[in-house]
């Protein structure tokens, strides 16, 4: 800072010291205050989230629009979330029936990526040698591939490959669930070795040490202590399920295969489509949410109480970490 | 009476280090067995290779004349508690303490009966409802200690497990667990790095350095009488000082004078017969202060150069005229504030209380002397 206050060296001592005077400067007072709240910060966030939050919310008021238009606000109805006989979300059998297929999709990724992937990291947690290190980094590798590209490999490898495991899978919802699992997967992996770290151990040695065997360790100890960590991951590969398109749309089929996301992108811009379509949109909106949400918590609370004193805060952290 | 653990050769190679050098150690039913060190002197490997969850490289441990070492831990009657008791978070006290029992499938009502019996024996009776989080430190270690003794082992392994609670606890928990030991009488492994807790816990004492073992005894012969210059730093302070035996062949079998610098001391214990350079070793409670100019035997002039108040006593710091420094602890009675710094003083070290340290192999770790046979012989 600019003063005018004497040197240290020589400091006047029958003097009171001199006032600290202060250059004039152009940004005001509440801003130069080293102590105050960072506003401009502030601002700046608040400003972005609206940006990012605001056209989601409009698309979710317009779901309510009594009128057929998706632009225009003509009164608040809930016709079509329920009212309308034939295009309301629940009575047109395309939107139902791409509402029931991406819940069944999002289930099956759940109910099968979960499981493999913590056997996945619990293998991978304790293979200590040649190759392990390599795998671990290799097993992040899908986190980064670009969806795209992984999309378009499956479809060489399913429709093109002759050879037997590729030859039996066929476009559809086989082939959807399996290309869904195989990106899902490295999520779970992640989240899982992260709690192993933090679980460390120490409480399966304490388990072998008191008379339980390998197997006995694991079921008895570890997968409890993993059961936040589980859920979580169960919820966050059902809202990855949910919101993916891309694999999905290359996996697909006919029409039955078709699921939310990719009968929003087929009808977005047709100048047919009802405010039926906002409505499906806020459906995905707010599965995704919901089911974070719940991970989230699950996470933290039971993560809190089964986690030793240093798990709770750190898991929290993992998994923000994850979402993002 | 079971529990007697007799280690033969046992020896653990990581890739490029031993951790554990063939050591050799009897460790007798019923007894009290400290393994003491500083960190990364290879007893917690030892523990662990006792306990199971490393496999020797080779080597025998014999558990009541059985060869244990290639039996998985949760085979072995032999139980650990751990450094951080790894307590499992999910369950509450009794489930913690009944997990052994269940895994040995004794019958409900007498999992109940010896649940509640350790926990009234670690004096925590009524809390086998609690979560382990909810309780503290030294109820945590007394939780980690029921759930282990429930299982009647032949042989109780404990890593540390005092080193994560605060000092005052930790005194009082050392009295509780050698009572505790006395009463049940099982043979307890107890690793620490701490020289207090080993010696005022334990009937007989391993001190290890670099994956060996540089002496076993009671905890008054270690301290007292301690085998290698290693032992003796480790244990307290020491007072180490070079100097060279001159053999007395008219005493050779009690004492022996040594030259301290311009100085000859007498000392009359440790290695005696021994001839050439040798380090001496004097406790410092032992070393005594004496006015400048006494005219006494065993005594060095010197300076002194700090001092420093603990409570209990006074050490002094004193410069000797040789260049040695050497720390005198002084009991506080009142009248320990004579010592200031730059006071000449005499320092005598009673004939019994200097030790000659032959010395045994293992090099100290400060700049070895110059290979004593070789002295010895041109001499």
């Amino acid at each position: 800072m600019s003063t005018t206050v004497a040197t240290p060296e020589a400091p006047p001592r029958d003097s009171a010291p001199a006032p600290v005077t202060q250059k004039r400067s152009l940004v005001p007072k509440f801003l130069r205050n080293p102590w105050g709240q960072p506003r401009f910060l502030v601002a700046i966030t608040w400003t972005y989230i609206a940006w990012a939050l605001v056209p989601v919310l409009i698309a979710i008021l317009f779901s309510f629009n009594a009128g057929k238009s998706r632009s225009v606000w003509q009164g608040f109805s809930i016709r079509w979330w329920w009212g309308d006989p034939t295009q309301s979300i629940f009575h047109d059998p395309e939107y139902t029936q791409a509402l029931v297929h991406s819940l069944l999709l999002a289930g099956l990724d759940m109910l099968i990526a979960t499981p493999l992937g913590v056997l996945l990291a619990i293998g991978l947690s304790r293979w200590r040698g040649r190759g392990s290190g390599v795998s671990n980094s290799l097993m992040l590798i899908p986190l980064v591939t670009p969806e795209i590209v992984m999309a378009v490999s499956l479809l060489v490898v399913f429709t093109q490959l002759a050879i037997f495991p590729f030859s039996a899978i066929h476009l559809g919802t086989t082939a959807q669930v399996i290309g869904q699992v195989t990106f899902s997967l490295s999520y779970v992996v992640v989240i899982i070795r992260s709690r192993l770290v933090s679980i460390g151990p120490q409480y399966e040695e304490a388990a072998r040490d008191l008379g339980a065997t390998s197997w006995g360790a694991i079921r008895l100890v570890l997968l409890p202590l993993l059961m936040p960590a589980i859920l979580a991951s169960m919820l966050i590969v059902f809202a990855l399920s949910i919101d993916d398109f891309v694999v999905t749309q290359y996996m697909s089929s006919t029409a039955s295969t078709t699921t939310i996301p990719m009968y929003l992108y087929s009808n977005a811009r047709g100048g047919t489509s009802t405010p039926a379509l906002n409505a499906l949109a806020t459906i995905l909106v707010s599965t995704t949410l919901l089911a974070i949400a719940i991970g989230y918590l699950v996470y933290s609370v039971l993560g809190r109480r089964t986690a030793s004193s240093r798990g709770g805060a750190s898991a929290l952290r993992e998994l923000s970490g994850m979402e993002a | 009476m079971p529990g007697d653990v007799q280690l033969r050769a046992l020896t653990k190679q990581y890739d490029e280090t031993l951790a554990v050098d063939a050591i050799d150690a009897s460790i007798n039913a019923g007894e009290f067995f400290s393994l003491l060190g500083p960190s990364g002197c290879g007893k917690t490997t030892t523990l662990r290779m006792i306990a199971g969850f490393v496999r020797p490289t080779s080597g025998e441990i014999l558990l009541d004349g059985v060869d244990v070492a290639q039996v998985p831990p949760h085979n072995r009657n032999v139980h650990t508690v751990f450094q951080n008791y790894a307590l499992f978070p999910h369950l509450n006290v009794f489930d913690n303490i009944a997990f052994g029992l269940r895994r040995q499938k004794v019958g409900k009502a007498e999992v109940r009966r010896r649940v509640e019996e350790s926990l009234e024996l670690v004096e925590l009776g009524g809390m086998g409802a609690r979560r382990p989080q909810q309780l503290s430190g030294g109820q945590q270690q007394r939780v980690a200690l029921a759930r282990a003794l429930v299982l009647r082992p032949a042989v109780l392994l404990l890593d540390e497990p005092l080193g994560a609670l605060d000092a005052k606890i930790r005194k009082q928990l050392r009295l509780e667990l050698k009572a505790l030991q006395e009463e049940v009488g099982i043979t307890f492994v107890f690793v620490t790095h701490d020289q207090e807790e080993a010696l005022s816990m334990s009937d007989r004492v391993a001190v290890m350095s670099k994956g060996r073992i540089e002496q076993i005894g009671t905890p008054a012969e270690v301290y007292e009488s301690p085998a290698t210059v290693f032992v003796a730093d480790f244990l307290g302070v020491s007072n180490l000082m070079d100097a060279e035996a001159i053999p007395e062949p008219e005493h050779a079998d009690d004492r022996c004078t040594v030259a301290v610098g311009d100085f000859r001391l007498r000392a009359a214990a440790g290695d005696v017969a021994a001839s050439g350079p040798v380090k001496v070793v004097a406790r410092p409670e032992r070393v005594e202060l004496l006015e400048h100019g006494a005219e006494r035997a065993n005594c060095l002039p010197g300076m002194v150069e700090r001092t420093v108040y603990v409570g209990a006593s006074v050490q002094v710091m004193v410069r000797l005229a040789t260049g040695a420094q050497l720390q005198a602890s002084i009991a506080n009675t009142g009248h320990a504030d004579g010592y200031q710094q730059g006071t000449p003083v005499c320092v005598h070290i009673p004939e019994d209380a200097l030790r000659i340290l032959g010395d045994s192999g293992a090099a100290p770790p400060p700049a070895p002397a110059p290979a004593p046979e070789i002295a010895g012989a041109s001499a």
